[in-house]
């Protein structure tokens, strides 16, 4: 392993202390003292027109200073799903609409002096809806006569299969090979289908924005957004503003895991704040952020995998339905990441296909959510793999070992599948998983705990496994920039787009830096995601930042310590080649000069310029952090019941920027993505509404849900990743629905086919299997 | 309605309303560590001391403390940079809007207990939902916390 | 909806407060005060009891007084409590969410809501219970439990009878913050099975069948009967097989560690 000093080793959360010590630093902490309060009126109906709406009486309540409807905002179709250009997702909705589509759904906005008047003015909006039939079940949702999106005027920005008349927000398939003859030539073929739920993120700062005017009238917002350039752009866009007029800032952000990548309320903000010229501020309550915000794509995934007798896996064939609700953010990425972050797992197979449709639903609307798609997709492939390692008499270990990535090697479906678009070919030039394989068996010691152990009169334990692979942003789409500027005083100024939204990103930036310009973390000052002050990124999501962003960061670095060089040259009258630089002193000869004096002369003496740099950074290839996770779980026999004595993750991420965050990401991943496949479920009534819009009601995981959990690096270099890094944002929510479904199997016997699996459902099917 | 107390020591007297809820009084005093997470008594992230015991200001009336003392993590702020401290050791703050929940609830907890077993940490802290961490690191920062100095 | 209410009254005495709730249907206790915002509703008046000494927990050589506002995690700390039932009832008050939560969370309030899911409610009707209310009123915990419609009146406290015994306590949810899927409290004394079922998702009742052949030594049949004799609903997300289920298996365990 290669040696740092700062990158690599541990170095706190620069922000963590000051959150944690109450300071204002979230983005309701900087509200405008009396700001307008904003309240949504929300659809009780699945599926209904407005016929009427009378706003009268609200808007002579004293104290309500606007009242937003259909009516009186611009009728432009944009998505919200918060992407590049052009946008890979629908563009089917408008800020308010005639139509609302789920539960929940926006129906008129109100702008009060205070939420008590807020919400009173809701209770005089009077609408008359004609009610529709909702569609509630995406299996059935295709051509259906009821048509969710009948509007005009919605669209698609290049051909994704979007047919709003049927239903369908986006379709995609491909096939490489021939996967009916391959699977014909297969001597064992196993078959499986299982499905996944609407998780939600669950962030602990509900969504929020506020909006003032500045000096000059321009709109400033500040959001707990993951995105604020494309905010900035799309907002623009669909209210007819110059960009130059609006201004977005992201302060701290209290959780995001995809959920703030989508819009939610600066729309609003911005046009009550234009049209009454005063601050405003709106915040989801908890309700809200669960049943009008956005969810998982719940998903049905079928699969076919062939395999020769000694475990050779000759073909995969794929189908998956998706739910993207009521409108369409991320339908078609997501979906493909089914396909794309999962299949090449096992990279030997000689055909393979994917493919399927994404449909509206009367239903909340699903987004990006951390690890998406592939959560899903590695749910049912990593089951079915264990399907098939039984039937080939195979430990499932071996069979993964034989059959997936190695280093070196690359797999077709990168040159076809990218997010939404044609992908990139790329090598592996990084990947530790056989050796991620083997400590994870060892860590968790599956030789003596496979497959089961009875402990107990009814308690088993019993162990799983799966493995999973990601990506590092996405290639040709995913910009990052930084800017750098020596201050005097010989200390650094960074700015960077790179969006911190927890994950840490403003820390291992400049821990990036420091390492570069062989200085220390408290001579990087970073400032980060102001659409005003920062350059470009795209933002935080699709696992960019450590790769794209820290990249840009490290381009950056790289460019200033030539600057510096080069000034110091000039500054002492010899060759640039003739200097080294320590990250103190620039040495010539006998020559030598300090970089705090250096950097005091350049502002005060000669030549009194100001040395500043910007680099950017696009990704070429996304290499996927790859790991293996392990679970030892304890089930009791009588109930169905279940906890989690250790779970063992290795992973591949190439060098750990900062290794207790990677750590973070990969245990926090984890977590998150158990509390998908245990405990997490998603209940909607048959009118299609959520009922689990609550704490009280939706279970995430506590301190006491998992006992345990072992996490490990493998010493893994990335050579095209920053200092060797690749993203580690997501990979950790991939495995849990897999692992935990294959050591429910191997403890008694029940393989659950639905997330999130519950003691219930193993009970059940362990009488149903007795009965057989 | 008038309100009289002591906030982090100060005695204060506030105007409140009388449904008005201690997280929404406080906040709007200017004390930011309350971070409202849930507003329906579960989360924690709101939590504030009253008279010395945890307690969810988002469920508590403001008029309900009148005469009593209420600390937030304003009040304990050495405390709560030492506690920060391990937490920057173990990585356990990643958005940290739990942070000053947790804060609180360990302060509760150090004051109860003068060795806590790993399963009296766990009861207080299961209160206080972290959807960042996976609770592990959190966990580590917590017993290396209070094992200082002993 | 945020919480709605006019005016806010601190009651000088028992009958000072009950004469307040009198006055207007939408004047109401606050007693912890947790979830009067989920309910959405809007009061007049919002009456505080905390003037009138009913946080305190008092003992004598018999019984143990609760007051309504002693906080559950007064309750379940408090070393009488710890002691009794074998320590189940503190236990069982524990399992409630967080500390921070039971800091506010009242005895009084958890009983008088007579709510399904409650875990105060199952791990006190084993035992010897007198809910005490203003204007005079006394009821064992299992009738009060069974009063059609409104109480009238102001739960001011409860008294639990001392006696020596084993208890057992087993809550069954999908994570600590859970309600419960089904809670099974149990209380052996003086040779005698008392075995509360709760969240079923309908209000803890006592399995009397199940006790009789407990008593007998029948754990088996007793489990069996306390699956059979309450009647169970299937709520969201639990059917009421499972609970069943989940009954026969607990109750029977529970039986077992209460003789050991």
């Amino acid at each position: 392993m290669k040696k740092f000093k700062v990158v690599n080793n541990k170095t706190h959360s620069v922000c963590g202390q000051a959150e944690m010590m109450g300071r204002a630093v979230y983005t309701q902490d900087y509200e405008v003292p009396g700001s307008l309060v904003l309240k949504m009126l929300r659809s009780p109906h699945a599926f209904a027109r407005i016929k009427k709406i009378d706003t009268s009486k609200a808007e002579a309540l004293n104290g309500v200073k606007c009242v937003l409807t259909y009516k009186n905002v611009p009728h432009v179709a944009f998505s919200r799903a918060g992407q590049g250009a052009p946008q890979p997702s629908p563009i089917d909705k408008f800020i308010l609409d005639e139509y609302v589509r789920f539960i929940g759904d926006e129906v008129a906005c109100v702008a009060a002096i205070n939420e008590q008047i807020a919400e009173d003015a809701l209770k005089l909006i009077e609408v008359e809806y004609e009610v529709l039939e909702p569609v509630l079940d995406y299996k059935t949702a295709y051509k259906s006569k009821n048509v969710i999106h009948p509007e005009e005027g919605i669209s698609q920005a290049f051909e994704m299969g979007f047919r709003p008349k049927d239903n369908v927000a986006a379709s995609y398939e491909m096939e490489v090979g021939d996967v009916e003859k391959e699977l014909a030539k297969c001597d064992v073929v196993i078959e499986h289908a299982a499905e996944t739920q609407a998780q939600a993120h669950a962030m602990l700062e509900p969504h929020t924005c506020n909006a003032r005017l500045d000096e000059h009238n321009r709109l400033v917002i500040y959001s707990s957004t993951q995105t604020p350039f494309h905010v900035r752009r799309i907002m623009a866009q669909t209210l007819g503003m110059p960009l130059s007029q609006i201004r977005i800032v992201k302060p701290r952000v209290g959780g995001g895991f995809g959920g703030k990548q989508q819009f939610h309320g600066e729309m609003f903000v911005a046009l009550v704040t234009l049209r009454t010229g005063l601050p405003s501020s709106m915040i989801y309550t908890r309700e809200e952020v669960f049943a009008s915000s956005y969810t998982r794509h719940p998903m049905y995934i079928s699969m076919k995998i062939g395999a020769d007798k000694d475990g050779t896996i000759r073909a995969i064939d794929c189908h998956a339905l998706s739910d993207t609700g009521a409108y369409g953010e991320h339908a078609l990425t997501v979906f493909m990441i089914v396909g794309s972050k999962v299949l090449p797992l096992y990279n030997k197979v000689k055909a393979v296909r994917f493919g399927g449709r994404v449909l509206y639903t009367n239903h909340v609307p699903a987004g990006a959510y951390r690890g998406y798609g592939a959560i899903q997709g590695n749910y049912v492939l990593e089951s079915a793999i264990d399907m098939l390692a039984e039937k080939l008499h195979m430990d499932p270990v071996e069979l993964r070992k034989k059959n997936s990535m190695k280093e070196k090697e690359t797999s077709p479906i990168f040159e076809i599948m990218g997010e939404g678009t044609k992908g990139t070919a790329m090598i592996m030039e990084s990947c530790k998983l056989p050796y991620c394989i083997d400590r994870g068996a060892e860590l968790i010691g599956w030789k003596e705990k496979y497959p089961r152990k009875q402990v107990g009169p009814h308690k088993v334990r019993s162990v799983g496994c799966a493995i999973a692979m990601q990506g590092s942003g996405i290639p040709f789409s995913d910009m990052g920039s930084c800017a750098i500027t020596l201050q005097d005083g010989g200390f650094y100024m960074v700015r960077c787009g790179a969006t911190d939204i927890g994950q840490g990103s403003d820390t291992l930036i400049s821990q990036i830096v420091a390492e570069e310009l062989m200085t220390t973390v408290d001579k990087v000052i970073i400032y980060s995601s102001d659409t005003d002050l920062a350059p470009f990124d795209v933002g935080a999501y699709a696992s960019s930042t450590t790769y794209i962003s820290g990249n840009a960061a490290w381009k950056t670095a790289i460019k200033m310590r030539e600057r510096l060089i080069s000034e110091a040259a000039t500054m002492l009258e010899v060759k640039e080649k003739d200097i080294i630089f320590d990250g103190k002193t620039f040495k010539a000869g006998n020559k030598e000069i300090s970089l705090f004096d250096l950097s005091n002369k350049l502002i005060y003496s000669a030549p009194q310029h100001q040395v500043a740099v910007t680099e950017s950074y696009i990704g070429h290839v996304s290499p996927p952090p790859f790991m293996a996770a392990y679970a030892e779980v304890e089930v009791d026999t009588e109930t169905g019941e279940y906890e989690v004595l250790d779970y063992v993750s290795v992973v591949d991420c190439g060098t750990t920027i900062n290794p207790m965050l990677a750590k973070g990401q990969v245990e926090g991943g984890i977590t998150q993505g158990f509390g998908m496949a245990s405990t997490e479920e998603v209940i909607y009534n048959s009118k299609g509404q959520l009922l689990t819009n609550s704490f009280l009601y939706y279970h995430v995981p506590t301190c006491k849900t998992i006992k345990h959990l072992t996490t490990e690096f493998a010493d893994s270099y990335e050579p095209t990743g920053p200092f060797g890094a690749k993203s580690v944002g997501e990979i950790g929510i991939d495995t849990p629905p897999a692992v935990l479904c294959n050591a429910i199997y191997n403890a008694v016997g029940v393989r659950i086919n639905s997330l999130p699996i519950t003691p219930e459902k193993i009970l059940k099917a362990m009488k149903e299997k007795e009965g057989k | 309605m008038k309100l009289q107390f002591f906030l982090n020591g100060t005695d204060v007297v506030w105007d409140v309303r009388p449904d008005e809820y201690l997280s929404n009084a406080l906040r709007r005093h200017g004390i930011f560590s309350i971070r409202v997470g849930c507003d329906e008594s579960i989360c924690g992230s709101c939590t504030v001391l009253v008279d010395e015991k945890p307690v969810l200001s988002c469920s508590v009336l403001a008029i309900t403390v009148n005469g009593k003392h209420v600390t937030t993590v304003e009040g304990i702020q050495e405390e709560v940079a030492r506690l920060s401290h391990f937490f920057g050791e173990e990585g356990a703050n990643q958005c940290s809007y739990c942070g000053s929940g947790m804060a609180i609830i360990i302060h509760a907890l150090k004051k109860e207990y003068k060795n806590p077993t790993d399963e009296q940490i766990r009861d207080f802290m299961v209160g206080n939902i972290c959807r960042c961490t996976g609770y592990h690191s959190q966990f580590k920062a917590i017993k290396a916390y209070l094992a200082e100095g002993k | 909806m945020s919480l709605r209410a006019n005016n806010y009254y601190k009651a000088t005495s028992l009958d000072d407060a009950y004469q307040k709730l009198k006055d207007n249907p939408k004047n109401a206790i606050i007693a912890g005060g947790l979830w009067m915002k989920k309910t959405g509703l809007s009061y007049e008046t919002l009456i505080d009891l905390s003037e009138l000494h009913l946080n305190e927990i008092k003992v004598n050589k018999d019984e143990i007084h609760v007051g309504a506002l002693v906080t559950l995690r007064d309750f379940e700390t408090n070393p009488e409590i710890k002691k009794l039932n074998g320590g189940a009832t503190s236990f069982g008050v524990s399992e409630v969410v967080g500390p921070a939560f039971r800091n506010t969370a009242t005895i009084g309030g958890s009983i008088f809501g007579r709510f399904p899911f409650s875990d105060v409610i199952a791990s006190l009707l084993p035992l010897d219970v007198t809910v005490k209310l203003y204007p005079e009123q006394s009821y064992s915990l299992e009738e009060f439990l069974n009063i059609k419609g409104k109480v009238d009146g102001i739960l001011t406290e409860i008294v639990i009878k001392k006696e020596e015994g084993k208890g057992y306590f087993h809550k069954v949810k999908a994570t600590s913050l859970d309600f419960a899927m089904v809670n099974i409290s149990i209380s052996k004394r003086n040779n005698k099975h008392y075995i509360a079922v709760g969240s079923r998702p309908l209000v803890a009742s006592l399995a009397r069948k199940a006790m009789i052949e407990a008593d007998k030594g029948d754990f088996k049949e007793a489990a069996r009967l306390a699956a059979e004799e309450l009647s169970y609903l299937d709520s969201n997300n639990i059917s009421k097989a499972y609970r069943q289920d989940l009954v026969k298996v607990y109750v029977l365990r529970g039986l077992e560690e209460v003789n050991k």
